[in-house]
C-alpha cells in the first residue's frame, strides 16, 4: 500500500504534464503507467486548433475554440486555463533547455516529411518552418538508407505552397549507417549526437550553403534538446528545419526527455510496467487503484486519481463490440456517437470530422466525469484528461496536444 | 486499327485462364480489363481451393470437377497454392443426418475424406470450439487468386498473348449477324480506342450481362455479393469448414499471416457494389464464434466482397440455391451473332477447366487442331536454383522464394541484378510483406501500372499487418520517382487514394482493435503528415 496525494495513470502527454503541474504544486504524486507512453509516435509540437468543426484553417486558435461546440474540451476547460497551461509549457521547455515558441494568436507552419505545411501552436525551433518562405534556396537532405524521407516528393509537394521564385536542390548525405539491416531518424539521431556524425554532416552540407540558404532535413538533428540543432546552424552559416517523419518521432522523444528530467528533480514516483485494472471506490470517491506489478497486485491510496489512460490507441478505451465502448479501470461512462452512418465518413480523409474519433468520457468544468444521460458527476476526486476525453476528433481538429497539455493542467490545479 | 484474331472480355481468372490457353495454342489473342487485372470477384473471394467437399452433397458435378482441378491446380501453379490441408468439423447444433449424406457424396465423388478423432482435430486446431463433435480431413488448400492470376497473363504473353488494362468495351460492332470487333474506353485519358476481331469472347463475370446488352443480347446473370473478414492472424492451419448444409460464415481460410472467413450470399443489382455493412460483418462473427469462440478478441484487418456472376438459365434458382457449375453460350447458334460467346457462372477452382472447354469450342471454329496443354504446363518456369542461391545474398532470406514466384525468372533476374549492384535497393518498402525497393521499382515502371494499388496487387505491399501505415509514404514515393506519367508524380493523391483503398474494408470492422490501427493511420498521415493539406493552410 502506498499513499500519494496524486495518482496519475498514464504517461502519454497528458498523464506527462498533469503529474509534472501536479508536483509543481507541491503535491507528492505517483505516476503509473503500462508501457512507455506514446510520444515515441506524437510529433511533439503543440497543436491547439489547426481546423474549425467545418474544416476552415484557423488563424488564431484562440479565436478558432469559440466556435467549437459546447462539449468539446476546449469549452470545460476555457480560454484562460489553456493560456496559463500554454506558458507553463513554455516556461517549462526553456526550463529544460529545450524551448519552445508559439501563442495562441497565429499558427506556426511545420513542414512535413511529404512536403506539406502542417498548422500547429507550440514548436521547438527546429520545426518551425514559418521562415521558409523568404529564403530563396531551400535545401532537402537525405540520408543514405534512411527510406522514410524523400527529398524529391518533398520538392514536389512544398514548391506551390512556397511560391515559384526559390530554387531548391535535392542532397543525399552517406551515412555509413546501416550495415544490413534499415535505419531510422533516431539511429541517424544518435549518429548526429557524435561529433564525428555531426561533421560528416556538416562538410557535405557546407558545399551548398549561401545566403539566403535553408536546409530542410528529417528529424536527426540529436536526441536530446536544440544543442545539436545550434551546432550545425554554427557550422553552415546557415539556417536549419527539421519535418515531421514517422516514427519513432524523435522529437516526441526529447519532449519525453525534459519531462522524464524534470519529474525525476521533482520527486514524482515514476512506476513503469505497471498496470492499473481496477479501482477502489466509495460512493462517489474513489479511494485506490489496484495494479497488476509482475507478481502481485499493488493498491495506491491517493485523495486525487487523474485518468489520462489515452483513447482506443493506447488501449484507455476499447470496444470489442459495436456501440459498447469500456473505459478499462474505473468503468466510467463512454460517450460515444450512435449508428452505423455516424460512426465512420466514406472518405477516410473527410471535410467533416470521424464519428469513431469523438468517442471518449464527458466531465463537468473541473473534467470530473459524468453521466451521459444525467450529467452528475459519477467520482468527485477523479479527472479525465487527454485522449480519455470525449467530442473531439483530434486529428480532423488538429488538436491533440493542445487537448491533453490544457486538460492536464487544469485536472492538476483545481 | 488494333487487331486480334480473339479479343477476351474481362481479366479475372476465367479470362486470364482463357488468354493464356488461347496463346498456348497459337491464336492471336488479345485481353481487355477495364480496371486492373483480378479486380473483380478472383481477387474478392476466399482464396480457397476447393477439394470439393463443400458441393459433394449438393452438386456432384461440380464436386468432382473440383477434386479434378485441385489436383491440376498444384501441380501447375504450385508457388500459388498453400497445401493446408482442410478439415471439416461439426458442431453439436448440427444435424447428424447430413454428415452421412456428406460422408458418401464425398466418396461418390471422389473425395478423399478421413474422418479423425476429436483428440486429433484439437491437436491440429487448438482454437477449435469444445461444441465439434466430428471432424474429417479433406485435401482443401489456400490459393492466391492475385498472383495465380498474373501468372496467367505472364504465361500467356510468353505465348504471344496481349493484354490491356483500364479499357472498358463500351461498344460491340457486328454487321450482317457478325462480330466485326469492339469498342473500348481508355479508363485514363478517356479516349475511345477500336479493336478488330473475328471472335469476342465475354467473360466478363458479374457484368457479362452488361456486355451482351452492348450487343443487344441477353445474358442470365445474377450478381450475387458474398462478404469476407480477413484477420490479422492465422487462426487456423487448416481451411476449416462447418460440416452442416452450405450457409454464411462457415469457412476459414488461413493465408500467410492472416485468415479469411466468409461468406455471405445476396443477390445484388449491380456487380460494381462491393459495399460491406456493419449488419453483414455481425453476421459473419456471430456464426463464426460457433466455430472459434474467441473470434472477437482477434483483430480484423478489414471487410471486403465480391460478386459471383451466378449463371441464370430461364427458370433457375437464384442465391445458394443456384449451381455453383458455368455455362458457355455460342451467340453464334443461340442468337444469330456469329463470332460472340459468353462464358459464365463456375468458381476460382474451375477456372482453368472452364477455359478449356470454351478454347475447345473458339479452336472449331477457328479450325486450329492444337490440343489444350494447360493442365500439363507450369505456370511459371522454374527460377533457377543458382538465381534463387544468390538472391539469397540480397533478400530477406525467407521473402526469396515469394519473389521468385510473385516476379517470374525474367523479373526476378533483373531484380536480383539491381539488388546487387545497388546495395541500397535492399531495403523493405514493405516489412509485413517482406517487399524491396528493387521489386517496387521494377513493378511501378510496368505499363500496367497506373496507380499504388496496381502494384499493391502485384507485390503485396499494404496489404499485411499494417495496412500501408508505413508503405504508404515509401510506395508513393517511388511511385513518384518510377511511375511514367503525371498521375504518378502527384504523392500526396497516390497516398490519399491507397490509404482511401485500404479505409473502404476497415470501415465496417471499426471495432475491437481495429480502430487502434486506424487511429494510428489518421495521426500519422491526416496530423503529422496532414496528406489533406496540400492546398489548404
Amino acid at each position: 500500500m502506498k499513499h500519494s496525494d496524486t495518482v496519475v495513470i498514464g504517461s502519454g502527454l497528458a498523464g506527462l504534464m498533469a503529474a509534472l503541474t501536479s508536483a509543481k504544486q507541491g503535491k507528492k504524486v505517483t505516476l503509473l503507467t503500462t508501457g512507455a507512453g506514446s510520444l515515441s509516435l506524437n510529433s511533439g509540437v503543440i497543436d491547439v486548433l489547426g481546423f474549425d468543426e467545418n474544416h476552415n484553417f484557423v488563424e488564431s486558435p484562440r479565436e478558432g475554440i469559440k466556435t467549437l461546440p459546447e462539449d468539446h474540451p476546449y469549452k470545460k476547460i476555457g480560454v484562460d486555463t489553456l493560456e496559463k497551461a500554454v506558458e507553463a509549457f513554455l516556461d517549462f521547455t526553456k526550463e529544460g533547455h529545450f524551448p519552445y515558441s508559439g501563442s495562441l494568436d497565429r499558427q506556426i507552419l511545420v513542414p512535413t516529411a511529404v512536403g506539406t505545411l502542417k498548422p500547429t501552436c507550440l514548436a521547438p525551433r527546429s520545426l518551425n518552418g514559418n521562415g521558409l518562405k523568404e529564403k530563396q534556396h531551400i535545401v532537402v537532405v537525405g540520408i543514405s538508407g534512411l527510406k522514410d524521407f524523400y527529398g524529391d516528393i518533398i520538392v514536389d509537394n512544398i514548391r506551390p505552397l512556397l511560391g515559384e521564385n526559390h530554387r531548391y536542390e535535392v542532397v543525399t548525405v552517406e551515412s555509413g549507417l546501416g550495415g544490413g539491416r534499415d535505419i531510422t531518424t533516431m539511429d541517424v539521431a544518435r549518429w548526429m549526437d557524435t561529433d564525428g556524425g555531426l561533421e560528416t554532416l556538416a562538410s557535405a552540407l557546407k558545399p551548398h550553403a549561401a545566403e539566403g540558404t535553408v536546409f530542410l532535413l528529417p528529424q536527426i538533428l540529436g536526441t536530446a534538446g536544440e544543442d545539436r540543432m545550434i551546432a550545425l546552424q554554427d557550422k553552415l552559416g546557415a539556417e536549419v528545419v527539421e519535418t515531421t517523419c514517422l516514427p519513432p518521432s524523435v522529437n516526441g522523444l526529447r519532449l519525453q526527455k525534459i519531462f522524464h528530467g524534470a519529474l525525476m528533480r521533482l520527486g514524482v514516483d515514476l512506476i513503469e510496467d505497471t498496470k492499473v485494472v481496477r479501482a477502489v471506490t466509495q460512493g462517489k470517491r474513489c479511494t485506490a487503484v489496484v495494479a497488476q506489478a509482475a507478481a502481485r497486485e499493488k493498491t495506491y491510496e491517493a485523495e486525487k486519481f487523474i485518468l489520462a489512460t489515452g483513447g482506443f490507441y493506447s488501449g484507455g478505451i476499447t470496444m470489442r463490440e459495436f456501440e459498447q465502448p469500456k473505459e478499462m479501470i474505473f468503468g466510467l461512462p463512454v460517450w460515444f456517437v450512435p449508428g452505423e452512418e455516424n460512426w465512420s465518413n466514406e472518405q477516410l480523409f473527410s471535410d467533416k470530422p470521424q464519428g469513431f474519433a469523438k468517442t471518449g468520457i464527458l466531465t463537468d468544468e473541473n473534467l470530473r466525469p459524468v453521466d451521459n444521460k444525467t450529467g452528475k458527476v459519477v467520482y468527485d476526486n477523479v479527472h479525465v484528461v487527454g485522449r480519455n476525453l470525449g467530442g473531439y476528433d483530434f486529428c480532423f481538429e488538429h488538436s491533440g496536444n493542445g487537448v491533453a497539455l490544457a486538460s492536464a493542467y487544469k485536472a492538476a490545479m483545481v | 486499327m488494333e487487331k486480334a484474331t480473339v479479343v477476351v472480355i474481362g481479366g479475372g481468372a476465367t479470362g486470364v485462364g482463357i488468354l493464356r490457353d488461347l496463346a498456348m495454342r497459337g491464336v492471336d489473342v488479345l485481353l481487355v480489363e477495364k480496371c486492373d487485372l483480378v479486380n473483380g470477384a478472383s481477387s474478392r473471394y476466399h482464396g480457397l481451393l476447393h477439394s470439393g467437399g463443400r458441393y459433394a452433397v449438393k452438386d456432384q458435378e461440380a464436386a468432382r470437377e473440383c477434386i479434378i482441378e485441385n489436383k491440376i491446380l498444384r501441380k501447375i501453379g504450385k508457388s500459388c497454392v498453400e497445401a493446408t490441408g482442410g478439415m471439416f468439423v461439426r458442431l453439436d447444433i448440427d444435424d447428424p443426418d447430413y454428415e452421412q449424406q456428406w460422408v458418401k457424396g464425398c466418396a461418390d465423388s471422389g473425395i478423399d475424406a478421413e474422418p479423425i478423432t476429436l483428440e486429433q482435430a484439437f491437436r491440429l486446431e487448438p482454437l477449435l470450439s469444445k461444441h465439434v463433435v466430428s471432424a474429417y480431413l479433406v485435401p482443401d488448400a489456400a490459393i492466391d487468386g492475385f498472383r495465380m492470376s498474373w501468372q496467367n497473363v505472364e504465361s500467356a504473353q510468353r505465348y504471344g498473348g496481349r493484354f490491356k488494362t483500364y479499357r472498358e468495351v463500351v461498344g460491340i460492332q457486328h454487321q450482317n449477324g457478325e462480330i466485326q470487333g469492339v469498342q473500348v474506353r481508355n479508363m485514363i485519358t478517356g479516349e475511345i480506342e477500336e479493336i478488330a476481331c473475328d471472335i469476342l469472347v465475354n467473360a466478363a463475370g458479374g457484368w457479362a450481362g452488361k456486355v451482351a446488352a452492348l450487343a443487344g443480347l441477353e445474358v442470365g446473370v445474377q450478381p450475387d455479393k458474398g462478404t469476407l473478414l480477413a484477420f490479422n492472424q492465422r487462426l487456423t492451419s487448416h481451411v476449416v469448414n462447418r460440416l452442416h448444409k452450405s450457409s454464411d460464415g462457415d469457412i476459414f481460410v488461413p493465408h500467410g499471416s492472416i485468415t479469411i472467413l466468409g461468406t455471405s450470399s445476396m443477390s445484388i443489382p449491380d456487380p460494381e457494389d462491393t459495399s460491406t455493412s456493419r449488419e453483414e460483418v455481425e453476421n459473419l462473427l456471430s456464426i463464426g464464434e460457433k466455430t472459434f469462440e474467441h473470434l472477437r478478441d482477434y483483430r480484423m484487418l478489414r471487410a471486403f466482397a465480391g460478386s459471383r456472376p451466378l449463371y441464370m438459365p430461364p427458370g433457375g434458382a437464384a442465391g445458394r440455391g443456384a449451381s455453383r457449375g458455368f455455362a458457355i453460350v455460342d451467340h453464334g447458334k443461340d442468337d444469330g451473332l456469329k463470332g460472340m460467346m459468353t462464358i459464365v457462372g463456375g468458381k476460382f477452382t474451375t477456372y482453368r477447366l472452364m477455359a478449356e472447354k470454351i478454347v475447345d469450342q473458339i479452336c472449331d471454329k477457328l479450325n486450329v487442331k492444337e490440343p489444350c496443354r494447360t493442365a500439363e504446363e507450369p505456370l511459371v518456369p522454374e527460377v533457377a536454383e543458382n538465381d534463387k542461391k544468390e538472391a539469397r545474398k540480397y533478400f530477406p532470406a525467407y521473402g526469396t522464394n515469394l519473389a521468385a514466384t510473385r516476379l517470374g525468372p525474367e523479373r526476378f533476374r533483373r531484380v536480383v541484378d539491381d539488388l546487387k549492384a545497388h546495395p541500397e535497393k535492399r531495403e523493405l518498402v514493405c516489412e509485413c510483406e517482406n517487399v524491396t525497393l528493387a521489386e517496387v521499382e521494377e513493378i511501378a515502371k510496368e505499363l500496367s501500372s497506373f496507380q499504388i494499388n496496381d502494384i499493391r496487387r502485384r507485390t503485396r505491399i499494404g496489404m499485411g499487418t499494417c495496412q500501408a501505415n508505413f508503405c504508404a509514404l515509401r510506395s508513393a514515393a517511388v511511385f513518384a520517382k518510377c511511375g511514367r506519367d503525371k498521375v504518378a508524380k502527384d504523392s500526396l493523391g497516390q497516398m490519399k487514394q491507397f490509404l482511401q483503398g485500404r479505409w473502404k474494408g476497415i470501415r465496417p470492422v471499426l471495432v475491437g482493435r481495429t480502430l487502434r490501427e486506424i487511429e494510428m493511420t489518421r495521426a500519422l498521415y491526416e496530423l503529422s503528415f496532414h496528406v489533406d493539406g496540400g492546398k489548404k493552410a
